[in-house]
């Protein structure tokens, strides 16, 4: 009907959707169930998981790192957190030797930003450091997903391709099979003490790495508590003296409590995915997470009471007018932003915003004070939580690639995996001490030049075991890693928890749709007895057959705990 | 339609040109009866070898970039999968066939009908309120005479266009959602408040509001086009034989746009299956798919984003196919109101 | 009526009109009704309006300061506090001036192409009754209602040797057969006796097009470069997915990756600290520079729009 509608730009702005929804999507949900679909292949070789015992021969040894001691420790899961004041003098050096051998390596992977130019100091200096020639080939994080789905099916793949697990739906997994080249023969067991920072990755983030029986990627370890954190102003509550809510009904009354239509102040956003974890429902992040055994029978997700339970609260949530009528509508500007501007005083999200909304509100608002609250469980008391995957996003070297030019990759992953208060980590972290940023009273800021060119590329590779270490908010460091040692202690793993699981390739749509009507259930387009109505056309449509499959899976190869 | 004060319309100059120039378009149906005097092939070659030289860029553009991609479709009828193989051409000889499997897996979708079912409502929707916009439009425009206002006006109305669909989005939220202005508004003075974007119920005439309110200036410039080639003495001409401004309007400059109308009209019934796709996937979860999942947003949905590519191309071909008799039928109809169409029969 | 000849009223009605005021009207028509214009106006207002009230939004947004929009919590109606650091944001570090002439670039030589390619077929096309005319039409038309996968069409532009050269930006969308057919419709519309004429003169097809169908056709000439030139420069998506290279691309994508660079997913660690500047200002900058373009071209085209300048176009 416009007269444009089939000139030259009729392609593009039919995708330019994903500008806004993929990114908010990754970003909302952490990463976690639009785009996380696992997805099948055509080849039954290629689908199912690489059994526990055949796992452990790949996984290259662990070796600790004893360079740098956090100032609190790992515990229940949780990452490993700094809180002291950085000193560049005091800065350790975890790659003594210059392992690179010079290659020249083409890396394609998804930026979000403009990338700078290629012969910027910051990746001539990380270069410099590794001893090879890195290309960046920095592609739009939004439509990495059409990006990735093509170069991939062309015979001319990068030397190293990264992929998040928020691009690895549909047959993506069948690619990186065949795609890319096995790093076993050069990590697995005592391989890997060549390159020290990569022994000290832990080892479930490795076993996350095999891709159809192969060590075939490189990990950025994630913590396995639950990532989605219940935020609240913690400065309106000590204000208006609200309490903290310790079970599912005081919650309702203190949302009915705090909303305000008339001022413009709801309670809260969407809270769904908080629900699923007060009521202890299996992980939808992955799907291979929300099958578990009970009572020596696997059940997905869906089929339990406590989903239903989590739907029905949530549902209440919206019918009392307590959630923000623009998260009812999705896609309508950020949790995040309604939050800080005092439209919500309560939302979920990864626990990245805790720092992040504090830094960046730290120059606005001063008595701006966010903090996390303790999941409850359904009756008040602790909640049963379920372990996300122990990694999110993968390096892959190309099967073509040559042997040096695999060692150089790895030579690149031991430099960017260092840990905090190291050189290299503070090289790939900020960028060149001066030129990228400059440290003052112990906390290193980055200047513009530090903001343009020090931002994805390297860190994209390889990461140490998960970390938080804000040098300029030590107390929220501190807050983070304590919150995650609380929720750790209530966190178990599912029964297929740490396995890279390929789906078969006829599987792989059957249970995208129950999102979409979770969505529905909770705003009261659609009932509870809707969903329990599309739960049994689920098992009769493959959910039961998928559930033998799994069961299978599960007798031959054990879970990997 | 009757013309007595007005000049033949541009279909019956069209009918008389043919006529007297005596030839027929080849690959007329066999059975249609051969005007006399029908040049022989080579004849017509030399005549017309100016015509189709300077056709062929266009074609042999359109051969390359179109069909050799869209010969891609037959994955329709394999289970394809790209990556089992070093070149995503060579997987297709490799993928297995499976004949109408994916056909019919569309076909028993009851999402799909439910989608294909709210595509042709928003289609019947955008026809009634948002096609004539444009001309009406552009008619009021041309008959403003101060050129100040005018040209103003115009680009004042082209700018929306230019605005992305989050972005038109987003003003909506602001003005007409639960917590949009003048929801607050009423609130602030005591009243309920609405919300108008989650609402399932009118969701389609939102939709195409937002599409009137993005695209209908826009839209004007096809027509403002066509009436600034009609020349001011057919006016003077009418008026002089007694003409007021409403029958100019319709002896005049309708018969101006009819032909430019008629060929947008023709095309957009081929595109009815096509009634947006980022608007309307980006306010899906507003409204739930019951009310916003359409055909395009559905094979995103279950093919694209699953890369399951042989059930997004089954989807496409029965799309193309629809399309294309809806576009032939359409096509007759305006053969059959003595309109030129998008081609002649 | 006195015949006292009244100097100042000669001049006076032989002045250039003021803008606000109407030109003078042909003798034969007639003089319109208070209520009609009143009506015209109030429409025409209303319209603008609905376009400028959003318009003024964007803007005054685009122009605020973080603090602000975080007190808005979201779009600002009432501008606070004014400042232009999105702006300067947009168009620090160099890129933006790079990708502006790439594209400016890519949009004439494409524009131009397609205009080339489309005017000849529009034209050869437009003779009903002329050999292959059917089977040419139906080949482009089909593409209209059939697409192809991004997969296959990736593939080709690959294995022509396209990716990462300008000419994947140009050629794969450089024909609209939408633009051809408007073109061709407005082309037909023109009075076959002028062109029959002409070929009785002994003028050949191409001194036909040039010197008879292109002169009468200025308006919708003018459209269509419009619509291409938009199309080529708004477009985005074909530059993210054919070109590798960071300095090749075009203004579109470096500003949509502006936008991002506060949206990076969880997980990916960007620790950089936005500061003072909101994404939702770049976000509404980036929306305000996409429509300047529009409000220079604008003029030059609306020149074309002149009512009945194209006299003979359509048969008397």
């Amino acid at each position: 009907m416009t007269p444009n509608a089939a000139s030259a730009s009729s392609g593009p702005s039919r995708r330019s959707f994903l500008a806004s929804t993929a990114v908010a999507t990754a970003a909302v949900a952490g990463g976690m169930p639009l785009l996380a679909a696992c997805g099948g292949s055509d080849s039954g070789s290629k689908d199912g998981t690489t059994s526990g015992k055949s796992a452990k021969k790949l996984l290259p040894a662990y070796v600790a790192s004893n360079v740098v001691t956090p100032d609190i420790p790992s515990k229940n899961g949780s990452a490993i957190g700094f809180t002291s004041k950085l000193d560049l003098a005091d800065l350790k050096t975890s790659v003594s030797k210059k392992l690179g051998k010079g290659s020249s390596i083409k890396i394609m992977s998804p930026f979000w930003g403009t990338p700078p130019k290629g012969d910027n100091p910051y990746y001539k200096a990380m270069n410099d450091l590794i001893g090879v020639d890195i290309t960046w080939q920095n592609q739009d994080g939004i439509t990495y997903d059409e990006k990735l789905g093509a170069v991939l099916a062309s015979s001319d793949v990068p030397d190293v391709v990264v992929i998040p697990s928020w691009n690895m739906g549909g047959k993506i997994p069948s690619a990186i099979i065949s795609k890319f080249a096995d790093l076993g023969p050069y990590l697995s067991g005592d391989a890997v003490k060549k390159y020290p920072n990569l022994a000290a990755i832990p080892s479930e983030a490795w076993q996350y790495s095999i891709f159809g029986g192969k060590l075939r990627g490189l990990p950025q370890p994630a913590p396995s508590v639950v990532g989605i954190v219940p935020f609240y102003r913690k400065d309106v509550f000590d204000k208006e003296g609200y309490e903290l809510p310790k079970s599912p009904d005081e919650f309702l009354a203190l949302a009915k409590e705090i909303t305000r239509p008339k001022a413009k102040v709801w309670a809260c956003d969407d809270m769904k995915w908080t629900a699923f974890n007060i009521f202890g429902v299996l992980s939808g992040s992955e799907k291979p997470l929300g099958w578990n055994q009970v009572d020596g029978k696997l059940v997905y997700r869906v089929e339990t009471e406590e989903f239903l339970e989590a739907l029905e609260w949530t549902r209440k949530l919206y019918a009392a007018g307590v959630v923000h009528p623009d998260a009812k509508a999705v896609n309508q500007g950020t949790a995040g932003d309604r939050f800080t501007s005092g439209q919500v005083l309560m939302y979920n999200q990864n626990i990245s915003d805790w720092w992040g909304k504090m830094a960046e509100q730290a120059a606005q608002n001063r008595d701006f004070r966010i903090s996390g609250m303790d999941i409850f469980g359904a009756d008040g008391g602790d909640p049963t939580l379920w372990a996300g995957s122990p990694a999110g996003i993968f390096a892959f070297v190309n099967k073509k690639a040559s042997k040096a030019v695999i060692e150089d990759v790895l030579a690149a992953a031991n430099v960017t995996a260092a840990p905090y208060g190291t050189k290299e980590y503070m090289l790939t972290n900020y960028g060149v001490e001066g030129t990228h940023y400059t440290v003052k009273d112990g906390v290193p800021t980055k200047n513009d030049k530090g903001n343009q060119e020090v931002i994805n590329a390297y860190v994209m590779l390889a990461s140490p075991a998960p970390t938080i270490a804000h040098p300029d908010f030590p107390d929220i460091a501190k807050e983070q890693v304590e919150w995650q040692q609380r929720m750790g202690a209530f966190t178990k793993k599912s029964a297929f928890w740490g396995m890279q699981i390929t789906e078969p390739a006829r599987y792989t749509n059957l249970s995208n749709d129950f999102e979409q009507l979770e969505d529905d259930v909770v705003r009261g387009r659609k009932k509870i007895s809707d969903m329990q109505q599309a739960v049994s056309d689920w098992k009769r449509q493959g959910g039961d057959k998928l559930r033998d499959w799994y069961q299978k899976l599960l007798d031959d190869n054990g879970s990997a705990q | 339609m009757s013309n007595s004060t007005v000049p033949r319309s541009r279909a019956e100059a069209e009918t008389s040109e043919t006529a007297s120039r005596a030839a027929d378009a080849p690959g007329g149906r066999p059975g249609k009866k051969k005007p006399s005097g029908k040049l022989s092939l080579r004849l017509r070659l030399r005549r017309d070898r100016t015509l189709i030289l300077m056709t062929l860029p266009a074609v042999a553009l359109v051969l390359v970039f179109n069909y050799i991609p869209i010969l891609g479709n037959v994955v329709a009828f394999q289970e394809y999968d790209p990556y089992v193989s070093d070149n995503g051409f060579i997987a297709m000889l490799e993928s297995p066939w499976v004949g109408f499997e994916q056909f019919q897996r569309v076909f028993a979708d009851s999402a799909f009908w439910d989608a294909v079912q709210n595509t042709l409502v928003l289609f019947f929707l955008q026809l009634v309120l948002f096609f004539p916009v444009p001309i009406l439009l552009a008619l009021l425009i041309n008959s403003v005479i101060r050129p100040r206002i005018r040209a103003v006006s115009q680009a004042i109305l082209y700018l929306p266009h230019f605005f992305s669909w989050v972005l038109v989005i987003t003003v909506f939220q602001q003005i007409f959602g639960g917590a949009g202005i003048i929801a607050q508004t009423l609130r602030q003075r005591g009243y309920e408040g609405f919300d108008l974007m989650t609402d399932p119920g009118i969701f389609k005439f939102l939709v195409t509001a937002e599409g009137v309110w993005k695209d209908a200036g826009w839209g004007i410039i096809v027509f403002l086009a066509a009436l600034a080639s009609v020349s001011p003495d057919l006016y003077e001409a009418a008026a002089m034989d007694g003409a007021g401004r409403w029958r100019r309007m319709w002896h005049v400059t309708l018969p101006a746009l009819r032909p430019v109308i008629a060929l947008l009209l023709v095309l957009r019934v081929g595109d009815a299956l096509t009634v947006g796709f980022e608007q309307i996937l980006l306010q899906r979860d507003a409204v739930g798919p019951g009310a916003a999942e359409v055909l395009d947003t559905y094979v995103w949905w279950n093919g694209v984003r699953n890369q399951d590519f042989s059930y997004a191309a089954a989807a496409g071909l029965i799309k193309g196919l629809v399309s294309v008799a809806l576009v032939l039928a359409a096509n007759k109809v305006a053969h059959f109101m003595g309109e030129q169409g998008v081609y002649k029969k | 009526m006195t015949a006292v000849i009244d100097k100042a009223a000669i001049e006076e009605a032989a002045r250039e009109p003021r803008w606000w005021e109407a030109p003078p009207r042909p003798v034969w028509e007639e003089e319109p009704s208070k209520a009609g214009v009143a009506g015209k106006g109030i429409v025409l207002a209303g319209a603008c309006l609905a376009v400028l009230f959003p318009l003024w939004i964007v803007i005054v947004t685009s122009l605020s300061s973080k603090k602000t929009i975080t007190e808005a919590g979201g779009l600002v109606m009432i501008p606070k506090d004014i400042t232009f650091i999105a702006y300067q944001e947009l168009l620090s570090g160099g890129q933006v001036t790079r990708a502006a002439i790439v594209s400016v670039g890519v949009t004439l030589a494409g524009t131009l192409f397609s205009m080339a390619v489309s005017v000849l077929a529009a034209y050869g096309l437009s003779r009903s009754g002329s050999l292959g005319h059917r089977w040419f039409l139906m080949t482009l038309l089909a593409t209209m209602f059939f697409g192809a996968g991004l997969i296959p069409t990736y593939l080709l532009v690959q294995s022509l040797g396209l990716t990462d050269t300008y000419l994947a930006l140009i050629l794969p969308s450089a024909v609209s057969v939408f633009n051809i057919l408007v073109l061709r419709a407005f082309f037909m519309g023109i009075s076959p006796e002028l062109i029959d004429s002409a070929r009785i003169d002994g003028a050949g097809d191409w001194r036909i097009l040039w010197q008879i169908v292109l002169p009468l056709s200025r308006a919708v000439v003018a459209v269509i470069t419009l619509f291409y030139a938009v199309g080529y420069w708004s477009a985005w998506f074909n530059a993210s997915i054919y070109l590798s290279d960071q300095d090749m691309m075009p203004l579109q994508n470096v500003m949509i990756q502006l936008v991002q660079k506060q949206e990076a997913p969880v997980g990916v660690s960007q620790a950089i600290k936005t500061g003072q500047i909101s994404g939702l200002a770049i976000q509404m900058a980036v929306m305000v520079m996409a429509l300047l373009p529009v409000a220079v071209i604008s003029p030059f085209v609306q020149k074309h729009f002149k009512k009945g300048m194209l006299t003979g176009a359509v048969k008397g």
